[in-house]
This record gives structure tokens, sequence and C-alpha cells, in this order.
């Protein structure tokens, strides 16, 4: 829209506004327009004031150990192991998903024929599409055996390094595995972020680019990944966002144990709040375990907040410097 | 000396055949490609055969650096030492595809396989009282759960679109000062986890007693994570209506108002859709906020506020891990009852998009 459009218009909206019922219009439009920070602004505030209860019975050591014995007098609740363990399990997912997802997108933008690139982009939006309870129904049944197996393999032959150390013997129930499901999560929202991005690089670039006769890899190097790399960031947090916040599939693959589970990342046993709410809420003892849970998810709902408040902002500004 | 130019030789010109000499590929760039591509294979297949080492672990531990190390020959070949970086990245890339699509196959493959046991007609519209874990599969269904669901969702389409579609308008028609404050809520309210949006009804429901677990809290905890995705879309498709239009309606004395209802919003109609549909299919599967704040149930439940109410993710959630193997089997029904469902909307969505972009 040109600039004289825009004052044509603002002219004619300030001449029809003076019109009665658009002023009503106008209000409740703006009024609906404030649901969401209305709606954010209830979680911040319901479930911030959850948190007193538990602040005032744990103190600090709320956030920073990792207990829960809610029987004993006094009770003892931490969510430490939790929070760290979302973010294990996180890192564990972009560690698979950041490379398979960006091969991807370079694969669906600058490989592919056209046909395949387009029913590529399809099925893999299905993939996003696919519940979170289904994919750990599939995890529980078909991925387990296979991921034990696997694991089994690699604390036989890498188990000299710690992260591959496994003393129980139980290959199931761990954060490989949770973070694996969390990085099939994560393939599709960051593929279609970084593919779009990497669409975007201007034609003339890279056909300047592959005149000049750089490979795929030069052209990839100083021209495609340099463009698109506050988009593909952006994408990326986008999906450590959404993994954060992961609950049911996660539920289903990772034994949750109260211990913090630092970096053995093939031992059974491990932590993620949104696991724990889920996991404890069925058989919540009362209105103290309860509120308890309420203030895990407080925390929970802040940090997913801020990776996706950060990662809408990069996105937001490269989309602008590309425009 | 001056270079004029001929106009005479122009249809001359453009009569040449187009020829493209850097699209020309040598036979040896063909040749080693193909080379590249069967020997690998070739060998992990005879190992195959001969040894009984597992598949997957011929595939990872010797196929792939194989092939790694032969489209590296292939490149230097073909292109010189500047194409073995080149060459991993295609072969990674391919290797991520096929990675990628084997998983998505796995997932709708054994669905398939192993949901198809315990479909049936009565599957589809029995309840499950009277039922329990180690009932045989000839009795007991989702139908209670499916109505749930239904239920579920469109009270949270009722709640969430209308919003929706008013946070679009109000980006797009009213273009009010607030547009980017707007946007970023609506984008940060859609990085909301749903076990969140869950515990914030649940809380709703202790911290004051208003509602309680069932279909109208279960409604409200879908439309938290409906709307932004209604909005976001929305948003694009009011977008695309063309200015011309909103000019022309107000030129010949309409109101604001009424250009909106009776102008843009006919003329978005199928993206309006489109955005509804995306919604639904947003919601349909997510487990967690149902768990929290509609609870579960196996009788048939109509009422929105009639206590704890069954959905088919909730009725996976509570099949999937018992011991009994006619329980597994019917959450595996369910499960692909659901993945129906949204392979539905999935394509509903593409086919009412397409039509947007070819009538425009």
């Amino acid at each position: 829209m040109s600039s004289t459009d825009t004052e044509t218009f603002r002219d004619l909206k300030a001449a029809a506004t003076s019109h009665r019922g658009d002023r009503v219009f106008n209000r409740t439009i703006t009024a609906a327009a404030f649901t969401a920070l209305v709606v954010l602004a209830g979680i911040a505030i319901f479930l911030g004031l959850q948190t007193i209860p538990a602040f005032q019975s744990q103190g600090i050591s709320f956030i920073t150990t990792t207990e829960w014995d809610i029987n004993t007098d006094p009770p003892t609740a931490g969510i430490w192991g939790m929070l760290y363990g979302s973010v294990l399990l996180a890192v564990i997912g972009l560690v698979i998903a950041v490379p398979a997802s960006l091969l991807l997108s370079i694969f669906m933008v600058f490989i592919a024929p056209r046909r395949l690139a387009s029913a590529l982009t399809n099925l893999i939006d299905l993939m996003a599409a696919i519940p979170s309870v289904i994919l750990g129904l599939w995890a529980f049944y078909i991925l387990n055996p296979t991921a034990e197996e696997w694991q089994q393999l690699l604390n036989q032959y890498l188990g000299w390094i710690p992260i591959f150390e496994n003393t129980s013997g139980n290959f199931l129930g761990t954060p490989f595995i949770a973070g694996f499901v969390l990085a099939i999560m994560m393939i599709p929202i960051i593929t279609s972020v970084t593919r779009e991005v990497l669409a975007r690089t201007p034609p003339e670039l890279v056909n300047a680019a592959e005149s000049l006769g750089c490979s795929l890899w030069t052209m990839l190097r100083f021209v495609a990944l340099p463009y698109g790399r506050g988009g593909i960031v952006g994408g990326i947090m986008l999906g450590l966002g959404r993994a954060l916040g992961e609950t049911i599939a996660v539920f289903f693959v990772l034994k949750l144990v109260f211990e913090t589970n630092w970096y053995h990342i093939i031992e059974s046993g491990g932590g993620s709040v949104a696991t724990l709410i889920v996991s404890r809420f069925g058989e919540v003892s009362g209105e103290f375990e309860l509120s308890l849970l309420l203030a895990a998810g407080f925390f929970l709902f802040v940090m997913t907040l801020v990776v996706n408040v950060i990662a809408n902002l990069i996105v937001a500004r490269t989309g602008r410097l590309q425009k | 000396m001056t270079v004029t130019f001929d106009p005479s030789t122009l249809p001359e010109l453009q009569n040449q055949p187009i020829q493209r000499p850097w699209r020309r590929k040598p036979m040896r760039f063909t040749l080693s490609i193909i080379v590249a591509s069967i020997i690998p294979i070739a060998i992990v297949a005879a190992l195959f055969f001969t040894t009984n080492l597992p598949g997957a672990i011929l595939m990872t531990v010797i196929y792939f650096p194989l092939q790694l190390i032969a489209s590296a020959i292939a490149a230097v070949v073909s292109r010189g030492t500047r194409g073995i970086v080149d060459s991993i990245i295609i072969v990674n890339a391919i290797g991520a595809t096929i990675f990628s699509l084997v998983v998505l196959f796995s997932v709708i493959g054994s669905l398939i396989v192993r949901g198809f046991s315990a479909l049936s007609a009565h599957f589809i519209y029995q309840n499950n009282v009277y039922v329990s874990p180690s009932t045989p599969l000839e009795y007991g269904g989702i139908g209670h759960a499916l109505l749930g669901t239904i239920i579920i969702v469109a009270i949270s389409g009722l709640i969430a679109v209308p919003i929706g579609v008013a946070t679009a308008i109000y980006i797009t028609e009213v273009r009010g000062r607030a547009v980017p404050y707007v946007r970023f809520f609506v984008q940060a309210m859609s990085g909301v986890p749903s076990v969140v949006a869950g515990l914030f009804i649940l809380t709703i429901i202790v911290a004051t007693g208003a509602i309680d677990q069932g279909a109208f809290a279960g409604g409200v905890a879908y439309a938290i994570l409906m709307l932004p995705t209604v909005a976001r879309t929305a948003e694009e498709v009011l977008k695309l209506v063309p200015e011309d239009l909103r000019t022309g309606a107000l030129a010949l004395g309409s109101t604001r108002s009424r250009t909106v209802f009776r102008v843009v919003l006919p003329a978005a109609k199928t993206g309006i859709i489109t955005a509804i549909i995306l919604g639904i299919a947003r919601v349909i599967g997510e487990t967690a906020p149902l768990l929290l704040a509609a609870g579960n149930a196996d009788a048939t439940i109509v009422n929105p506020f009639g206590g704890p109410i069954a959905a088919v993710p909730t009725y996976i959630f509570n099949n999937v891990a018992l011991p009994y193997p006619d329980a597994v089997a019917r959450a595996w029904a369910a499960a692909l009852v659901l993945l129906i469902l949204v392979g539905v909307l999935f394509v509903a969505a593409r086919i009412v998009g397409r039509g947007r972009l070819s009538s425009k």
C-alpha cells in the first residue's frame, strides 16, 4: 500500500468514525484485541500468586533443591531437578533437531526439484500436526525397543565418555529417548521457519554467487546462511519454546525421578517441569501439593514466555531487515 | 570501433534455440554419480544377506560413512576437490530428509497397522461404561470421547473464533495505535504451553469455584491455545483483501462496521474458514489441558457443565500404558481415529486455502 493510499484511508476513517455505531464497533473490536494481554496477565497473576505458599513453606530451596516428599512433617519440595531436566531434554532435542532441520531446509530450497520440495513441505507440515499424545504412544511402543538397543550399543562402545555412562543397566526412560521425541516435534517447527528464510534469499545474490563459481557450500556459507541467520536463530528458539513446554509425549518415555540427572543421558531417570505437573496431578495429596504444582507451572510459563518473546523479536527484526 | 545493433537480426536471434551450456553435464559427471550411489548400497546389501548384522546398524555404521566416501570420490572425479564439501552436504541433506520421512511414515504406518485391529463400527459409537481394561474388544468404544471432543472443540471455537477474528480486524481494519503491542501479545500467547493453559483454568476452578471440571472448562483451556492461531491466520487473510474494496465501500457512504461486515469479511470468507480449521487442528489433539481442566468419564455426557467429560486424547492417554493388550489396542485405534480427524482437517485447510488462491 502506498503512502497516498494510507492518507486517503486515514481521512476516510476519520470521516467515518464520527458515526455512533462505528464508535461502538471500534471499542468492541479494540476490547477484543486486548484479550491476549488479559489472558497472559491472568496466567501470570493467578499462577504467580500460587508461588507464595510454595516459597513460604520451602523458601528458596523450592527452586534450588530436588526432593519431593509431601507427607513428611515439614514437607519438602524442590523443583530444581525438573527445571534443569527440562533444559537438558531441550538441549538433547536441539542437538538432534537443529542440524536435521537445517539440512532438511537446505535440501528443500537448494537441492530438491521443485515438485519434490513442495511435496516435502506438505509432509513436514503434516508432521507438525501430529498430536503429541500420538507421538507419545508411538514412542512408547515403537521407538522404545529400538532406542534401548541403540543406547546399549552406545554404552558398550562409547561408555568411556561420561555422558554415555550407564551403571544401572536400565536403558528405558532415559533423557536421550525423551530428547529424541522432542527433536521429532521440533524438526517441523524449525524447518518451516528456516525453509522460508532460506527461500527468501534474493535469487540475484544466489545467481551471482553461482556465476562467480561458488560451490553450493560457499554459496551457503557466504550468502544464504548469513542472510538468514536471524530467522534461523529465531526458528530454533521457537522450537526450544515448544520443547520446554511439551508434556504428554515426554510423560510416556521419561522415568521421572526426584534426583538431578546432570549429564547421564542414557541412564534411566530424568526430570521435566511439564511432566511433573501431569504425573503428580493424578495422585495429588491435597491443596498444598496442588499449589506446589501450580507454582511449578508458573516457572514453566515464565521460561517459555521468555524464550518465545526473544524468538519472536529475532524473527520480526530479520523480517524487517529482509524487506 | 562502434558496435551497432541491426534490428533485422532480431527475429533470427529470438528464434535461436535456448542454449544453456552451464546446464550440460559431462558424461563422467552422471556416471560418477550413478557409480557412487550403486556401490555402497550393493556392499551393504551383500553384507546384509551374508552376515547377520542388524539392518539399522548396517545402515548407520557402514552404509552412511561408505556413502559419504563414495560421494566425495565422485565429487573429486567430476568437479575436483572443491566438490567434496558439497557432496558431504548433499548426502547429509538427503539423509536428514530420509530420517524425517522414516519417522513420519513409521508413526503413520504403526497407527494404521496396530489401530485397525481394534477399529470397528461399534468402536466409533459405543461408550466406555461397563468396560474395564481387560474387557475384550467386542465391547466398548470411543463414542463418548468423540462426542466430548466435539463439544469441547465447539465451545473453544465459539470463544476463540470471534475474539481471534476481532483481533485480526483490529490489526488490519481498525488499525489503532496499539497494533504492534496487540501483535506482540498474540505471538507471546501462541507460546503458552498447553499444560500451562490447563493449569490456569484449574486455578480459576480451585480459586473461585465458579466452574467445575468439565466440557466448558476444557473448552476455555482449548480456546487459549486456539486464539493465537485463529488471530494470526485471519490477520494474514484479511491483509490479502484488496484495499480498493475498503475505500470503495467507504466512498459509497458505508460506515466502518458495515464495510467490515458486508465487504471485507465476505471477501475473506474462505480465508476465515481456513483460520478456523487451522485453529481446530491446533487444539484437537491436545491432552494436557483436558487432563487438568476437563477430567475423565466413562459415560456419554452432553451437558457442558455436567461434570468431568471424556475426550479422544485423554482416552488414549488413559489406555496407553495399561498392562492389558486390549486396552492398548483401544489406545491405538483411538489414536488412528484422532490422526484421521487431524488429517481431514489438514486436507480441508489445504483445499479451502487453494480455492482462495485460485479465485484471486
